[in-house]
């Protein structure tokens, strides 16, 4: 029980980070991008790119941190690979979703969002082929926090955790205490009237997308360093992410952070009682209880 | 748009009718159709293993002497598309023989809709519901279907007798949420019931899952001795490190899929002394060791990956079944010339292109030959299902090796109930 | 020439198979703009309904009720139906994105369920046990094929004629009106909840018809048939096609599945063998940037929502622009 609540939270915490950036888009341009989990399978990529790279430069800072099984490398090519995938989404949205946008139908930004998903996965799976592959082939682990009931916890985990927090806790002040901040929140609320007093809303939206496909970069490394990597795996996040950006309600910051815990403890939790089976339908069905109950999320407001 | 539309369609009368008259000029080519999932992870070495034995069958002469021109489709793991392309195939290039599918779900309505109708046989490598063997009992497969995988019965029973031996009193199953995987455990669960070994959890591993930490932690929570693990190597990387990780037990019994040096590779060898697994057996000859051979040095790594010797083995029978039917054979008389390959009685033959020209000299003379294939010496019953003989395996640092050989015999008494 | 012909019967059987799917999604989108991401979920229950209902009692398995063939398919489209209307009254309250998550999140359930329910889908092993109709009479080759294609072609002609006369009737128009402005609908005392719940439910319906010819044509439906893949292709097809266009869903039906298939077979002909095995990634490449590029060029697809204005209207000379979802 107390596991499978601690499993949920360290799972939780890279829903949140991918969750982070879809709900900001979902919000500023009003559609269901579902390519976003596909950032996180190019952050991932990229920062494997990276990391063989600077290994290779520098054999020095190839060794590992601690007790992690992540090098000094990995997390500079972390760091590397967030602005690569926040550029890379940028030059999406100006290659396909701006001009699909300035078409006009609205809803046809959905569908673009499957056809961009369908390219990328299959790209990738073209450039570094199918199979899964680590960021470090030894196996890390799990510390015992306690015999009976036994309590297992990987430090890789402790640290994606952490990374997470940190990287939420950056986006808090930024939001909250820049001029930044401000003029993203005016656009989402009112872009004509953002746009009247000055503020630039093609910087806004670009800024948008930076910072989302930062964060699912890093979703994508730490999930990597605490599963694997494969073209697939942003296909296989797009579900639990999708039901944490609802379940927060869309357009909520802290709403998607809540929602990545929650989807991550309830599917874990709800595998006590469930066939492991069934547990593809977990995050599902928690975004259906949550609408049930608050038609616009956990922390969602009501817009027409 | 209506141009469109009519440039579409002159487009395609043109295919059509460039396709029908390319066809009757080529000089004695041999086609045959396979319809694999080249864009899953796990099903494009089995597409490749497949043109291998197409490369050995010409470097051996080829069928009746004519060359033997694979033509490969995309199944996409879509049913509708890979019904498609077998239709296509035996329509449009009039191939004689199917090779696959992977899926039992793309397999079945290939078989149902397209090769039972048109009168042509498939010859699947992996797909392994027992669904099949019911269709067939039903009379309703016309000895058109042939799969070289053995059973789940099969491999089940000789998993569970693995799993007796190595002294584990109580295990947790982790099973790959398929057909095949569905199956093996339940099977699996019989098997070991009767032999007295505790079952403490069958966990279900659905593909394509973000984690496979909360499976591991509920197999965890029940203690057991040892797991069973029948998956393939995607999620089982994930999942074995992950079990390792939390300090499972090391003695791990895999099934033939995970027989893998890319399963091995990312969960180090160091971590595997203590696991064994099953598969079936290439038979006590020389023969065997040439395929594992002549593989090695096409591929850099030998034939360890879930599926490649009976894909092998299936293309070989396939198109030693052409041989041994002649040319201009129909679809049918390739099915009832199978039993003259796999004949127990008859001259045996290798697993490469010399084994292939010399099956072709004896059948010519009329005789029949027993295929020595890599899975073992291929035996169809009249379901068009296998048993072959089997081996426990182990991991080395470079490979695997076999450890305990079971005769045919001996599996044969293994199956005890079903 | 034998083989040209067999093969064009089957291409067109699972073309209007899939058109009649197209049609039903036209209704809930192209007429209702309601977002259904969960396609295959609905699609997969008429196929699942039909073979239980028609198919012949199993050993270890609920089903296999051997009822005649059209009670079986009609079950199927009850059963599409009876599912839309527990979804709708749950969903279709939402805003549009949201309902498009969380119909994709049924299609998944519902996948999950027909993988693991093997009392009473059979689990991943698939439905079997299904007789195809009249297969005495007709045989099992090219003329059971044609046949079956003529019965496929009156269903497709049958839902067509149905979908063109409601469109054009007064609760087509009720339709679009809550589309493009539920506000003023409501002003005007209709119910826009209830009757974007009967377009869902009669839109699945058809869906779930679809699907149920599409099991009877392979006597077998498996879990694979109800991918998230399904789903999109269908969508595909009406975005090229023309959303709000009964005609252009079907010429797009057409038009896309053959691109589908005729790409796979292009490149298994005219690819050299060692870059075959990539064909499948090319192909779906291929096949996203053509919806892009779909979307960028022509987004109201192919053939454009006509938009039928009354006469009274008409004869006063007021022109109609272009479909009324594009002027926003």
């Amino acid at each position: 029980m107390i596991q499978s609540l601690l499993d949920g939270i360290l799972v939780g915490a890279i829903y949140s980070l991918g969750a982070i950036g879809l709900t900001m888009v979902m919000h500023m341009l009003r559609f269901a991008n579902f390519s976003h989990a596909e950032l996180l399978s190019v952050g991932a990529y990229c920062a494997l790119v990276f990391d063989r790279l600077f290994e290779g430069l520098l054999p020095v800072i190839a060794n590992n941190i601690g007790p992690l099984s992540l090098t000094w490398a990995l997390l500079l090519a972390m760091l590397v690979s967030m602005g690569v995938t926040g550029l890379t989404a940028m030059a999406i949205d100006r290659l396909i979703f701006r001009r699909v946008r300035e078409r006009g139908v609205p809803q046809s930004m959905v569908f673009a969002s499957f056809g961009v998903a369908l390219v990328i996965r299959n790209v990738i799976g073209l450039i570094f082929g199918l199979s899964p592959t680590f960021y470090s082939n030894d196996i890390a682990f799990a510390m015992i926090l306690s015999q009976d009931p036994l309590i297992l916890v990987k430090p890789d985990q402790v640290f994606v955790l952490i990374a997470a927090l940190i990287c939420m806790g950056i986006l808090h002040l930024v939001l909250s205490r820049t001029t930044f901040g401000y003029a993203l929140r005016a656009v989402a609320e009112n872009p004509s009237l953002a746009q009247v007093n000055g503020i630039r809303l093609k910087a806004i939206i670009a800024a948008v997308w930076l910072i989302g496909g930062g964060l699912a970069a890093a979703a994508g490394v730490l999930y990597g360093l605490t599963n694997q990597i494969t073209p697939l795996m942003g296909n296989d996040l797009l579900l639990p992410v999708f039901a944490a950006t609802i379940a927060g309600g869309i357009g909520s910051v802290y709403g998607a952070v809540a929602g990545g815990f929650l989807v991550g403890i309830a599917a874990n939790l709800a595998m006590l009682v469930v066939p492991s089976g069934y547990s593809p339908s977990f995050p599902f069905l928690i975004i259906l209880v949550v609408l049930m109950v608050r038609p616009n999320g956990l922390l969602g407001e009501e817009r027409t | 748009m209506t141009t469109t539309l009519k440039t579409f369609g002159a487009g395609l009368a043109l295919g059509l009718s460039a396709l029908a008259s390319g066809a009757a000029a080529q000089s004695c080519e041999v086609k045959i159709g396979g319809i694999f999932p080249t864009s899953v992870d796990w099903g494009r070495p089995i597409a490749e293993t497949a043109k291998f034995a197409v490369d050995q069958v010409n470097a051996g002469g080829g069928i009746n002497g004519c060359t033997v021109d694979l033509l490969l489709r995309d199944s996409q793991s879509d049913p509708k598309v890979g019904v498609d392309a077998a239709k296509a195939l035996v329509d449009l290039d009039g191939v004689k023989v199917l090779l696959g599918a992977v899926g039992s779900g793309v397999s079945m309505p290939i078989l149902t809709t397209v090769a039972v109708p048109a009168g042509i046989p498939e010859f699947s490598c992996c797909s392994a519901a027992t669904a099949f063997t019911a269709l067939a009992e039903e009379g309703k497969s016309k000895g058109l279907w042939f799969r070289t995988y053995p059973t789940t019965d099969v491999q089940a029973a000789v998993t569970a007798k693995i799993v007796a031996d190595q002294g584990l009193e109580k295990v947790a199953i982790f099973y790959k949420n398929d057909d095949w995987g569905q199956d093996y455990a339940k099977l699996l669960a019989g098997y070991l019931d009767q032999m007295g070994v505790t079952v403490t959890e069958s966990v279900a591993a659905n593909a394509a899952q973000p984690s496979y930490r909360a499976e591991v932690t509920t197999a965890l929570a029940t203690a057991p001795d040892g797991i069973v693990g029948l998956l393939y190597p995607t999620e089982a990387s994930v999942l074995i490190r992950e079990w390792i990780s939390l300090g499972g037990s090391q003695k791990m019994v895999f099934s033939n899929s995970l027989r893998s040096d890319e399963f091995r590779e990312a969960v180090g060898d160091k971590y595997l002394t203590q696991a064994v697994g099953m598969d079936n057996a290439a038979p006590r000859v020389a023969s065997a060791d040439a395929f594992v051979a002549s593989y090695t040095e096409n591929f850099g790594s030998g034939p360890n990956g879930p599926g490649l010797p009976n894909s092998y083995d299936a293309a070989m029978i396939a198109m030693l079944a052409m041989q041994a039917a002649g040319p201009d054979a129909s679809g049918a008389d390739i099915a009832a010339a199978v039993a003259k390959v796999t004949d127990p009685a008859g001259t045996p033959v290798t697993a490469d292109a010399d084994g292939f020209a010399k099956a072709a000299e004896v059948l010519s003379a009329g005789d029949t030959v027993m295929y020595q294939g890599a899975t073992g010496n291929v035996v169809f019953d009249a379901n068009g299902d296998v048993a072959a003989p089997a081996v426990m395996w182990k991991f080395t640092e470079t490979g695997t090796e076999e450890v305990t050989y079971f005769t045919m015999e001996d599996v044969r008494s293994m199956l005890t109930g079903n | 020439m034998i083989g040209v012909l067999s093969y064009l019967v089957f291409f067109a059987t699972m073309a209007s198979i899939l058109a009649i799917a197209v049609l039903g999604l036209n209704l809930q989108w192209g007429n209702t703009g309601l977002f259904n991401g969960g396609v295959a979920a609905f699609f997969g229950m008429g196929a699942y309904v039909t073979l239980i209902l028609g198919g012949l009692p199993q050993p270890d398995r609920l089903g296999g009720f051997a009822l005649p063939y059209l009670l079986a398919l009609l079950g199927g489209g009850a059963g599409a139906g009876l599912l839309a209307w527990v979804v709708g009254r749950c969903t279709l309250h939402l805003r549009h994105d949201y309902l498009a998550i969380a119909t994709f999140g049924i299609a998944i359930t519902f996948e999950n369920v027909a993988r693991n329910a093997s009392w009473l889908t059979g689990g991943a092993q698939g439905l079997r046990g299904f007789e195809k109709p009249l297969q005495d009479t007709f045989g099992a080759g090219l003329s059971y094929n044609a046949g079956f294609l003529a019965f496929v072609l009156c269903v497709l002609a049958l839902v067509y004629l149905f979908l063109e006369r409601l469109v054009a009737s007064p609760f087509g128009r009720l339709l679009r009106g809550i589309r493009e402005d539920e506000t003023a609908a409501r002003s005007l005392g209709k119910a826009p909840a209830r009757i974007r719940l009967t377009a869902f439910v009669t839109g699945a319906v058809i869906l779930g018809l679809s699907g149920g010819l599409f099991a009877t044509f392979y006597g077998f439906v498996s879990p694979q048939d109800v991918l998230p893949i399904l789903t999109f292709q269908i969508w595909a097809m009406l975005i090229v096609g023309g959303s709000g266009n009964n005609l252009g869903a079907i010429i797009g039906t057409v038009l896309v599945w053959a691109a589908w298939t005729l790409s796979g077979w292009a490149l298994s002909r005219f690819a050299p063998l060692d870059m075959q095995l990539y064909t499948g990634s090319i192909q779906y490449i291929l096949i996203g940037s053509v919806i892009v590029a779909m979307l960028f060029w022509r987004p109201q697809g192919l053939f454009p929502e006509r938009l039928l204005i009354s006469r009274p209207a008409r004869s006063r000379g007021t022109t109609s622009g272009q479909t009324g979802s594009t002027d926003t």
